[in-house]
């Protein structure tokens, strides 16, 4: 046997094989090393927490414009409906949620914004900062225009709203006007919500009046006779119900127009009257009303007015290490310099500090609801970690002091009765409040309680109710107009779709992200298609945060870039935004938006 | 119109709908001699009649517990996913394209189907195994409705699922509530808009029509309507954006489940072996206790 050409032995062979084994392996476990070394950036994800259509159709569709928009602008966006009451729960006290589109009730004073976003809340449950939110800078205007008045104060509110459109914790959408309808022989100017526009209607001199039965209100939604406690923040969903069974000193009043560095007028409910003094910072001395009562029939005092407040403070009332704050109102008792220093004189008198807050902001506290301390006192029993027995209760028999007590409740009904031991039914009493000129016209009210909108309309053009209370979806409006005998009341308003931003989320704690997620909503075509135009876009940086003032702040004209969306026709051009986030430091890898 | 009204007008309508199938399906002189010696059917049927009240009250009776339970200390919202696998699947939602031949008329169709169709097919049944010669087939349908329940209940406690036009009402229509208003107050006693994986719909239609199969010789005709009926509920619930595709599969699902413990096994049958089981644990115990 010849051997031919052994050019390749086996043992160079060999060589050979395991060199290029070992250089290939070489790379391979460069690459290996470097993959377990480094986790690989991954697609950001968010997802958008709001209420199903069956709640709030207008929020199920803003969502699912973001949740598209998001999507194309390659982010891994994910949609959760969840009820109201759940919604609140997990965005207000848990802080479980990355995105929220939700119906805010409206602002009622720049000053609320101090609560929405002041870092002193950070770690408090409930509409105080929801967002986690802290800026020095902003904490530092919140300050100022509550210490402020007239020009000084209207300067600091531009900075505020100048600065917040750079930092955007949370963006306003839309300002949903107020739909309702109403039976014409009532010809009333705007559908109620307010505690005290309900009054202002049972006020009113109608032809065939006064009645002799209750105003019949259409309201529709799920568990509506539920949570009649006023401090928790799934608390009853019937706007206004729950403000005629619990009278705050005053009440804003319907007609007013304030300035932004002016206080707002207020027509005095509990109290009679109100003194300002401002020498050696501010306080407001508070005379109650003679002969006031509860509805359970003991006697309300200086002592209720000065419970509510440190209540609010401190649910436990001094029983656990540091405290318990309701999760409502809290904003409006931080108004005052301390609680402990409020200095009941007598029975009807007592004197609330305001140290160095301004009037403009102070007047806000008045609105607070008070509460009996007798029925609220006990409630202060610590149930669970930081949290008391007023934070679950469901306060199912309402003891409060309105013009109206809780009479009954069923499945599709809820009364309120007359509460005629109450001091301002008479119209003798001193400093009546002028809303309360042809008080009362029906007795009492009742609430028809029905399972959805179109069931609310039909009660109305049958004639079983009066008015309705709740929103009325656009495009229903042409069921109103189509039946006969009844008509729509429209009215701007206050109240606004918010989409707000978990600033614990790793991405959305980058200010020019959220400034990015905020134009990716396009307001316009929200306004004209969601809404058939019965909304309005904010125009103003002010409106871009929910506050709408009575009247114009000077300097806020610019809403750049947060009003700019980057598309047409609720589209957005991927292309424009991803080059947004390119620019703030952001890569892409095939379409998806990095870490 | 109040729920009264509306469980009137439903009541008038299925009547007349049980009526005439009674007469045409099972005959007169049948039905008439079943109600005569009515009495020892009801005693066999007493026992999963029982069942099936139990399971349904104890259902009634823990709604707020239930809603708690569900919603806070589980929480486990499948909604998402339910969403995003059918995108995954399919390149247009199932429901969409079905609402892409929404018409007044098919609109009107389907919703008569999903309210009167749905209870006359949940009921008949009752009528037409009650005229028959022995109660097997009747103890069937009880058990097989009783396993839908329970087995469908549980999963609305586990899972929070809210149907297609409560998700996005950009994508789907929401065409009951939209054409028949106050049927809400109806299912609302029934049920929440958080429960819809399975479908009870379609699970209890699919159950009936499954049985009217297997009981094709006594009823040759009960065959094709429940078929029709069933298959036109089942695909109301998705044209009329209440139910998810997944959900209707899931439904039939348990359909077929109920159905398979309906036919296998009887209350007593289950009754006695559980029995049996906890005798002889206790025996056990007893025994060494003696030792």
């Amino acid at each position: 046997m010849k051997r031919v050409a052994p050019s390749v032995t086996r043992r160079s062979l060999l060589a050979g094989a395991s060199g290029v084994g070992l250089s290939a392996l070489a790379g391979c476990s460069e690459r290996f090393w470097s993959r377990a070394e480094n986790t690989s950036p991954e697609q950001v994800e968010l997802t958008i927490k709001t209420v199903p259509a069956d709640d709030d159709a207008i929020a199920a569709m803003i969502m699912s414009q973001l949740r598209e928009n998001l999507q194309a602008a390659g982010i891994d966006a994910t949609h959760e409906p969840i009820t109201e009451a759940e919604l609140y729960r997990d965005v207000l006290i848990d802080g479980d949620y990355d995105v929220f589109v939700v119906k805010h009730p409206g602002i009622d004073e720049y000053d609320a914004l101090h609560g929405l976003l002041h870092s002193q809340f950070v770690a408090e449950r409930g509409w105080q900062n929801p967002f986690h939110f802290s800026d020095v800078g902003v904490d530092e205007l919140l300050e100022r225009q509550r210490t402020t008045d007239g020009d000084a104060r209207e300067e600091s509110l531009t900075e505020l709203f100048d600065y917040l459109l750079e930092t955007a914790p949370f963006t306003t959408v839309a300002y949903p006007d107020r739909i309702g309808g109403a039976q014409d022989h009532l010809s009333l100017s705007r559908p109620p919500r307010q505690a005290i526009e309900f009054v202002d209607i049972l006020s009113q001199e109608f032809d065939d009046g006064p009645f002799d039965r209750p105003l019949e209100i259409g309201v529709y939604g799920e568990a509506l006779t539920d949570r009649l406690n006023p401090l928790v923040v799934d608390r009853n969903r019937i706007q206004g119900l729950l403000g005629l069974l619990y009278d705050p000193l005053a009440h804003r009043s319907t007609t007013d127009t304030h300035e932004p560095g002016e206080p707002a007028a207020y027509e005095p409910w509990l109290a009679e009257q109100i003194d300002w003094d401002d020498d050696g910072g501010l306080t407001a001395t508070v005379t109650l009303r003679e002969g006031l009562r509860w509805h359970d029939d003991e006697r309300l005092d200086a002592d209720d007015v000065d419970f509510t407040f440190r209540f609010i403070e401190d649910t436990s009332l001094g029983d656990v290490d540091g405290t318990v704050p309701a999760p409502r109102y809290r904003d409006r008792q931080t108004l005052l310099e301390d609680t402990n220093r409020i200095e009941v004189i007598d029975d009807r008198t007592l004197e609330l500090p305001f140290g160095s807050t301004a009037r403009p902001a102070a007047v806000r506290a008045l609105s607070v609801p008070i509460l009996p301390e007798h029925i609220w006192e006990p409630r202060s029993e610590v149930i669970a970690e930081r949290q008391t027995r007023a934070l679950v209760a469901d306060n199912d028999e309402p003891v409060g002091s309105g013009l109206f007590e809780f009479g009954e409740t069923s499945m599709d009904e809820l009364v309120l009765e007359p509460f005629e031991d109450h001091v301002l039914r008479s119209t003798t009493v001193p400093n009546r409040p002028n809303v309360l000129e042809n008080f009362p016209q029906f007795e009492g009210i009742r609430y028809q309680i029905e399972p959805n909108v179109g069931a609310m309309l039909d009660s109305l053009a049958d004639g079983a109710v009066d008015v309705t209370a709740n929103a009325v979806p656009p495009d229903e409006v042409a069921t109103i107009t189509g039946a006969s005998g009844v008509s729509t009341t429209t009215t701007s308003t206050t109240s606004f779709y918010m989409v707000g931003y978990n600033i614990h989320h790793p991405e959305l704690g980058n200010p020019n992200v959220r400034q990015i997620l905020s134009q990716l909503i396009d307001r316009e075509y929200v306004v004209s298609e969601f809404f058939n135009g019965f909304a309005e876009e904010p125009a103003r940086s002010n409106e871009l945060f929910g506050s709408r003032g009575q009247t114009q702040l000077d300097g806020t004209e610019s809403t750049m870039p947060l009003s700019v969306f980057p598309g047409s026709d609720g589209e957005i051009d991927p292309e424009r935004v991803r080059q947004l986030f390119v620019e703030v430091g952001y890569q892409y890898d095939d379409g998806a938006l990095l870490k | 119109m109040t729920l009264v009204s509306v469980v009137f007008d439903l009541a008038l309508v299925v009547a007349t709908m049980l009526a005439t199938a009674t007469l045409v399906i099972v005959g007169p002189r049948q039905i008439a001699a079943a109600i005569r010696d009515a009495r020892w059917r009801l005693e066999v049927c007493l026992l999963p009649l029982a069942v099936l009240a139990l399971v349904l009250f104890i259902r009634w009776s823990t709604v707020d517990v239930v809603i708690r339970l569900e919603r806070r200390v589980l929480g486990n919202n499948i909604t998402p996913q339910l969403f995003e696998l059918e995108q995954l699947l399919f390149p247009q939602n199932p429901v969409t394209v079905l609402q892409t031949f929404a018409s007044p008329a098919l609109t009107e169709f389907f919703v008569f189907v999903y309210i009167y169709g749905y209870a006359f097919l949940l009921l008949f049944p009752f009528i037409a195994y009650f005229a028959l010669s022995n109660m097997d087939d009747l103890s069937t349908l009880i058990l097989a409705f009783t396993a839908n329940y329970a087995i469908g209940l549980s999963f609305y406690i586990l899972f929070i699922a809210y149907g297609p036009r409560n998700f996005d009402p950009l994508l789907f229509e929401p065409l009951l509530y939209d054409v028949f208003p106050q049927s809400r107050s109806l299912t609302n006693q029934v049920n929440q808009n958080t429960n819809v994986f399975p479908s009870l719909h379609t699970s209890l239609s699919m159950t009936v029509f499954f049985l009217a199969w297997l009981t094709r010789e006594k009823y040759p005709l009960w065959v094709p309507v429940s078929g029709v009926l069933a298959i036109s509920v089942v695909v109301s619930t998705m044209y009329l954006g209440i139910h998810w595709f997944s959900d209707v599969v899931a439904g039939t699902v348990l359909a077929l489940i109920s159905v398979y413990i309906g036919r296998n096994y009887t209350v007593r049958g289950i009754n006695r072996s559980i029995r049996s089981y906890l005798d002889s644990r206790f025996g056990d115990r007893g025994s060494a206790g003696q030792q």
